[in-house]
């Protein structure tokens, strides 16, 4: 998974609503795999993103390129986009764990792929 | 999740095709049973040839996907094998779906994915410009569980957004005639007799052509017959494929095969297979069956029947969707409105705009 998409998760555990973003990563393996650029696609991420969540979660991974705020002209600010993309896009986590900050519960990410199942009682 | 199947043609005529009604009075079950014994564990059985008939997309799909703005970003719900994720790649599409099988396939092909549950999606709300639902609302048994699909895809959309939702028909006049008064069946899926499965012409990965090839060599040299190809199906699960992480208590229904009846030991053998298999836990999910208790029960049933051969066949449940029905299921969310609905291939079809957030 793509951290792009670590953005876009929260805890779904039934009464799990607040406090449950982001998803707190442990036992990380990185891996980085060049996409293509997308300028339109990083414009709209920027109205999508919770940026300060997004870097938080990059500091823990020791990758520190990203600005600590959002440029304000970072819609056309073609090295932020540049880094912007390489993290959000061409960093992938292959394996590792995602814990709710709320209730503790842990998503399994494996081969690339993360686990959102909820087991019954928990849906 | 696609409905339709490229070898139906041909064995529109073979008796294990044809659907039944759906036994709604299974005594215990609660739909959740339901849905992971008649849809999920199905699918995961399924997978590898199920993936293999799945290659092109259809054209409504295709020009939905296509006629989105560049760099919108979308849900591909209830994704299978990924065919629609890679259509457009102007956008960023993420796929789930319910079967861990499917979504691996995905992920060898380099595509977004993630294992999850249409009803409980792991989204934050209003985040993606789009979405769609390809042959899936359908697998759901409640009308009341139909609209939780449709409202969990309305609160990770956008208002503006747009849902494009497919279901199967009960009007259909093609590969298959269902009883225009039984809108919720069991749908038989026929393991091939021999397996050939035709290229994926999107992306087909080395390793994906590599297990296709083991699975080409296995069926050459099992019979002809449906024994034949459940062989193939254990054969595969020992492979360090997608399947050899599955839980495979799937439902395995013992109907009569008729003239490719087979009492050989294969039959039994691979049943066995099945059954011993072990169940890896890569779901969180706590209703998995046991292959074992289920084989039995299905045996037994067989036996009621006065049947002595048998060939498993996987029975998926479907609800077939009259006309206006979707319609009708989405208005009850009284926060979207219908843009287009259509017919096409089998299927009702709509798309969907949400118009509020709440
Ligand atoms: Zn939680």
């Amino acid at each position: 998974m793509r951290l792009i998409t670590h953005n876009m998760l929260q805890c779904h555990v039934k009464g799990c609503n607040a406090n449950n973003f982001p998803l707190e990563l442990q036992e990380v393996v990185l891996e980085q795999e060049e996409a293509e650029l997308n300028e339109d696609f990083l414009r709209n991420m920027l109205g999508k993103l919770e940026y300060e969540a997004l870097v938080a979660t990059c500091l823990k991974l020791d990758i520190n390129d990203l600005p600590a705020t959002l440029p304000a002209d970072a819609a056309y600010n073609d090295e932020f986009l540049q880094i912007l993309h390489r993290v959000i896009l061409e960093t992938h986590i292959k394996s590792g764990k995602m814990i709710c900050p709320n209730c503790q519960h842990i998503y399994n990410v494996r081969d690339g792929i993360p686990n959102m199942l909820l087991a019954e009682h928990e849906v | 999740m696609t409905t339709t199947n490229s070898s139906a043609a041909t064995a529109s005529k073979n008796p294990l095709h044809i659907p039944s009604p759906f036994r709604a009075d299974e005594p215990d079950m609660t739909p959740e049973q339901k849905e992971q014994q008649y849809v999920h564990d199905v699918y995961q059985v399924i997978a590898p040839h199920f993936s293999a008939t799945r290659y092109k997309p259809w054209p409504v799909v295709e020009e939905f996907l296509k006629d989105m703005p560049a760099g919108f970003v979308g849900a591909d719900i209830g994704c299978g094998n990924g065919k629609y994720i890679g259509v457009n790649p102007k956008l960023f599409v993420v796929g789930s779906d319910r079967s861990s099988n499917l979504i691996d396939i995905c992920g060898e092909r380099g595509h977004e994915a993630m294992v999850c549950d249409g009803l409980a999606l792991p989204y934050r709300p209003e985040f993606f410009d789009f979405a769609i639902s390809i042959a899936v609302i359908h697998h759901f048994i409640s009308p009341e569980r139909r609209v939780a699909a449709i409202e969990e895809m309305l609160r990770v959309v956008r208002v503006g957004g747009r849902i494009l939702i497919f279901v199967w028909a009960l009007e259909q006049t093609g590969k298959r005639d269902f009883d225009k008064n039984v809108q919720d069946v069991f749908v038989p899926w026929a393991m091939p007799k021999k397996a050939e499965p035709r290229r994926d012409r999107t992306r087909n990965t080395a390793q994906e052509g590599r297990r296709r090839d083991r699975v080409n060599a296995t069926s050459r040299s099992g019979e002809a017959s449906l024994s034949g190809s459940m062989d193939q199906l254990s054969i595969q699960d020992g492979q360090p494929s997608t399947l050899s992480t599955s839980n495979i208590s799937a439902p395995v229904s013992m109907q009569p095969a008729l003239s490719m009846s087979s009492s050989s030991p294969s039959s039994s053998a691979s049943a066995a297979a099945l059954a011993a298999a072990e169940p890896v836990s890569v779901s969180a999910s706590s209703s998995l069956t046991n292959a074992d208790a289920l084989l039995t029960t299905q045996e037994s049933r067989a036996e009621n029947m006065g049947q002595t051969t048998a060939a498993p066949v996987f029975n998926r449940y479907y609800h077939l969707f009259h006309k206006g029905e979707l319609e009708e299921l989405v208005t009850r969310t009284k926060r979207a409105k219908i843009v287009q609905t259509g017919y096409d291939r089998d299927n009702w079809w709509c798309i969907v705009e949400k118009t509020s957030h709440k």
